[in-house]
């Protein structure tokens, strides 16, 4: 792989990202919405034992669970499926460059860009508090915003290989947006129903939890910041028991490096060595 | 140059490309014919390496199989209908510039040749389709590649990009590039090959000289002639009396039917006889009538 043909790719797909209206829109919204539920946050002297950064990290959790699987999920659907419908992917490869070039370039482009937006979001809602005289840790506060990026990142991935294997990019968008509900609406809904209707023990939902990236960035947040277990509730106390705090922590971190290298590995394979008719 | 030995592209049960093999010699230009479908573009996307085929392909003796990104770095690309990246001219150029490893007094160079230096900051989704095709080609031309392959390189141009672009072709190959180009249109092979193939179902039905293609296929243009309505029954005689008997009149016009050769033949007997031209065009013979000829004659 020549990394000089990886790093004009990510500068083109950075490039891109600064020119993409929706993705301007979508860093804005992130970053105004970031320092909104700083000023609604710290109105309150402390929200379930959290104050200054940690509280602020807290109610930047949720925020991350609507915003960011969403922006990873699409961009990523959309990176090559785009590319190939419209006939530049065929046009740029008739040059010397190769396939893996052009998936890893256009892969850390859009991650670097969407990290970007995060690190905007907080950085802002960082330098807030700060001004306002700081208070809690900061580094459970940094903790949130780089398990943010692992999520992004995991997100993108499979954004990646939903556009692997798209051949249009409006099919892809609705395959992102369809996984984004099935992820964060239908995702908690779906596990307390197999609890119900599945006599399912805490074990079981556990590991249930485990298949979506977005629970485990929530019980990796949750873990990170609150001092209290209970918080977690009874699949949380489980876990926190079976694994002890660091144990579930590092667990919970594998399974979203699994979560990236996967999807992401599949999207490579697939796209770099295996599938060559689609162009 | 260029070898192709039984190249064979299907999808699933269609056999898109099917036992193609010829060689293109440094510096010739070589015309695929063909109807749409025929399989022009398929081949060339083989050649080009962004699809998997059965068979032989090299160039410059590399396999494009197995040294891919090196056979393309020998290839200039011009596709039927460039799809650019959303940016100005100046930055698609940069773009694959710098893919080409080429420097900015290089592409200065190409922005020159292929007179696009007023355009260079106009986004590429406001060029006119002559300069998109321009653009391509200099795009094709940034790495000054000894290979240069078009794919159908005039198909959506009006007259006259048409005939921009044919002039600059052709000055690239005076200039000692290998040129390998697709067309449906005969007077455009006439123009710049030196050999040509004719494609259909996949499959090579002839390879000629473009020349004597027209020869071999016995193929008939049409010449239309505009005259004032006092010469027509003069211009009659003249032409029948050099054996120009295939006539058709529509009130000021004449229609001849003509061998290929004939084509001019027929005016400038009218012009040696003073009879006063107004306008006149030459409708050259479709793709369709070179494929029913080929199936008729059986070649």
């Amino acid at each position: 792989m020549d990394f000089r043909n990886v790093y004009i790719l990510i500068r083109k797909e950075a490039r891109d990202s600064v020119k993409n209206w929706w993705f301007v829109l979508y860093t804005i919204c992130f970053s105004a919405l970031a320092l909104l539920l700083l000023f609604l946050a710290s109105s309150r002297s402390e929200i379930a034992g959290f104050s200054g950064f940690g509280r602020t990290a807290a109610s930047l959790i949720n925020l991350v669970l609507l915003f960011i699987p969403l922006i990873a999920l699409v961009t990523g659907a959309i990176s090559i499926s785009n590319e190939r419908e419209n006939g530049t992917l065929s046009y740029l490869l008739s040059h010397p460059i190769t396939k893996s070039e052009i998936f890893t370039g256009k892969f850390i482009g859009l991650l670097l860009s969407i990290w970007f937006s995060i690190s905007l979001g907080f950085g802002l809602a960082g330098i807030a508090i700060s001004i306002r005289g700081g208070g809690g840790d900061i580094s459970k506060f940094l903790m949130t915003a780089v398990l943010s990026a692992i999520l992004a990142a995991s997100l993108l991935s499979v954004g990646f290989l939903i556009s692997v294997f798209s051949k249009k990019a409006a099919k892809a968008t609705g395959i992102a947006v369809f996984l984004w509900l099935v992820f964060i609406v239908i995702g908690d809904l779906g596990i307390m129903g197999s609890t119900v209707a599945m006599d399912l023990g805490i074990k079981q939902v556990f590991i249930l939890a485990l298949f979506n990236p977005t629970e485990v960035f929530k019980i990796a947040s949750v873990l990170t910041l609150s001092p209290r277990f209970e918080v977690l509730g009874p699949v949380g106390i489980y876990a926190f028991k079976t694994f002890g705090r660091e144990g579930l922590f590092y667990l919970l971190l594998s399974v979203m490096a699994l979560w990236i290298l996967i999807p992401l590995g599949y999207a490579f394979l697939s796209f770099s060595v295996l599938r060559r008719e689609e162009l | 140059m260029i070898d192709i030995r039984e190249a064979t592209k299907n999808f699933g049960d269609f056999k898109a490309v099917d036992k193609v093999s010829f060689s293109v010699k440094a510096g010739e230009a070589f015309a695929i014919l063909g109807p749409n479908g025929a399989g022009k573009s398929t081949l060339i996307r083989c050649i080009l390496g962004t699809l998997d085929f059965e068979g032989e392909i090299r160039l410059n003796n590399l396999d494009i199989k197995e040294n891919r990104k090196e056979a393309k770095a020998l290839i200039g690309y011009v596709p039927q209908e460039p799809q650019f990246y959303d940016m100005t001219t100046i930055e698609v150029l940069n773009f694959f510039g710098s893919i080409r490893r080429v420097n900015k007094e290089r592409i200065e160079r190409v922005l020159h040749l292929v007179g696009l230096k007023e355009h260079v900051f106009k986004s590429t989704s406001a060029l006119s389709g002559g300069m998109r095709q321009r653009l391509s080609f200099g795009i094709a031309l940034l790495s000054d590649s000894p290979v240069l392959i078009l794919d159908e390189p005039t198909s959506n141009l009006d007259a006259y990009a048409r005939a921009d672009l044919l002039r600059l072709i052709k000055k690239f190959k005076t200039e000692g590039k290998t040129v390998l180009f697709s067309s449906h249109r005969l007077d455009e092979v006439e123009f710049l090959a030196d050999r040509a193939l004719v494609m259909k179902s996949g499959k090579i039905i002839l390879e000629s000289t473009p020349h004597k293609l027209g020869e071999v296929l016995g193929l008939k243009s049409k010449l239309h002639i505009k005259l004032p309505q006092s010469s027509i029954k003069t211009a009659l005689d003249v032409l029948n009396e050099n054996g120009f008997n295939n006539i058709s009149l529509n009130g000021n016009k004449l229609s001849i039917e003509l061998s290929h050769k004939e084509r001019i033949l027929a005016l400038r007997k009218l012009l040696l006889a003073e009879i006063p031209v107004e306008d006149f065009n030459v409708e050259e013979p479709s793709m369709e009538s070179i494929m029913e000829e080929v199936q008729q004659n059986g070649l």
